[in-house]
């Protein structure tokens, strides 16, 4: 590929147009955009990948410690092929997936069940805080928020 | 208010103790994203800048290489945090982070291409025109270059900085990390910059991994980016030098070594 094909008479549209491409290609796993050499782009996806998997660990530090070594592979398994919704609502959707594998670790559960009863996550808004009484569990682990207050009842085993 | 000066730190939660300890510090950066404006800044901040120093908000989420128009809350948010922080300028990427609707979560280079000079210029105009202050635009360290570009990496520089009137935030581990990633010569960048339009310069540390330099901000300083930093220096001494960490902080002895590292390699007395 060289300039000819991506003509400057175009400008606004067809950069608008490129850079789409290639942010999906980069991290909804879309077709790499013509004309980039693939190797550097594989290395940008990857790094990408990582620093993200980084600030999920932030979020969400009981999943990825549960995890353990596990961790990484098991976040980029899971958001390989998903744009990010940010780093709390990618550890609440990867924690669900994994409670549904059964596949969640006491830590993570633990995690998850303090979370589903301080906030509403239904997967489409992002988390809102919740108002009233709430019981959040995963797996084993229940929690238990009031007037804001969230306690960890029974943490998973 | 004074500009940056010397050799400063970029301000995170995780060390706001050890910033808050460094008894020469006269200027931080803080990530503008991360400052609420509703109310007060952090009472970490307020102490800064009661000691004197310096407050720089970082934008990392403006995206002013985006092809569509920069998004006036953003701009909004970086013009409050200015005010609050009563900042001398503020800083931002030459880089866009979304696209299409998506976030990429990270600076991504822009084709350095025509149109995108012009997209980078008319959102720069955008930002100014609702700034307080003066901006900086720092060049990102890219794993990648686009096949649609047309002009080298100074030409495109040259060009934004002479059509925005921006000041320049150079950070030196990203013309290293460029340099080795495209097997380019760092020394012939330089010598091509406007180095007297230089606001600040950032360093920061990274690692070679899958054989490319990743500039990560979790690793040393490594000696490469300080030789270049000296031969910066040399050149043309910009009035300030910015050390970034984001994260696998090392203990506060090994920060200070870094940061007085840093001082000598750029000239300026030490912080710490």
């Amino acid at each position: 590929m060289n300039t000819a094909d991506v003509p400057h008479r175009s400008s606004a549209d067809s950069l608008a147009a490129r850079q789409a491409e290639l942010v999906a290609a980069l991290v909804a796993g879309g077709p790499p955009p013509p004309g980039f050499a693939p190797a550097p782009l594989a290395a940008a996806r990857a790094a990408l990948l990582r620093k993200r998997a980084g600030e999920v660990a932030r979020y969400w530090p009981l999943l990825a410690a549960g995890l353990g070594p596990n961790w990484p592979a098991t976040f980029l398994d899971w958001a390989t092929d998903r744009p990010t919704l940010g780093g709390l609502r990618d550890g609440w959707e990867l924690a669900r997936v994994l409670r549904a594998r059964h596949a969640l670790p006491a830590l993570g559960a633990d995690e998850l069940a303090v979370r589903e009863a301080a906030f509403r996550y239904d997967g489409h808004q992002p988390p809102r805080r919740r108002r009233l009484p709430a019981v959040g569990r995963a797996g084993t682990a229940v929690a238990l928020q009031l007037a804001g207050r969230v306690r960890l009842l029974r943490p998973a085993r | 208010m004074t500009g940056p000066h010397g050799v400063g730190i970029g301000w995170r939660p995780e060390i706001a103790g050890f910033v808050a300890e460094l008894p020469g510090l006269r200027f931080v950066e803080v990530i503008a994203e991360t400052v609420p404006t509703g109310g007060p800044p952090p009472e970490a901040l307020v102490e800064l800048r009661q000691r004197g120093v310096t407050v720089v908000p970082h934008g990392v989420r403006l995206s002013l290489g985006g092809a569509e128009p920069v998004e006036s809350d953003r701009v909004a948010h970086l013009a409050a945090v200015a005010e609050l922080l009563a900042a001398p300028l503020v800083s931002e990427h030459i880089a866009f982070v979304r696209a299409g609707g998506m976030e990429a979560g990270h600076l991504l280079p822009l084709p350095r291409s025509r149109a995108a000079v012009d997209a980078v210029c008319a959102n720069v105009a955008r930002a100014q025109a609702e700034l307080p202050v003066p901006i900086a635009l720092e060049p990102i360290a890219a794993l990648f270059d686009w096949p649609d570009d047309e002009l080298d990496e100074a030409a495109f520089l040259s060009e934004i900085l002479a059509r925005t009137d921006a000041l320049l935030l150079l950070d030196i581990a990203n013309v290293h990390a460029n340099a080795r990633n495209r097997g380019t010569d760092p020394l012939a960048l330089l010598d091509r910059l406007p180095l007297d339009r230089v606001a600040y310069l950032h360093v920061a540390g990274g690692a070679e991994h899958g054989g490319f330099y990743h500039d990560t901000h979790t690793d040393p300083v490594p000696a490469p980016v300080l030789e270049l930093l000296t031969e910066l220096c040399a050149r043309h001494r910009p009035p300030a030098v910015l050390l970034e960490r984001d994260g696998h902080y090392p203990p506060a002895a090994d920060l200070r070594i870094e940061l007085d590292a840093v001082a000598t390699a750029a000239g300026f007395p030490p912080v710490t």
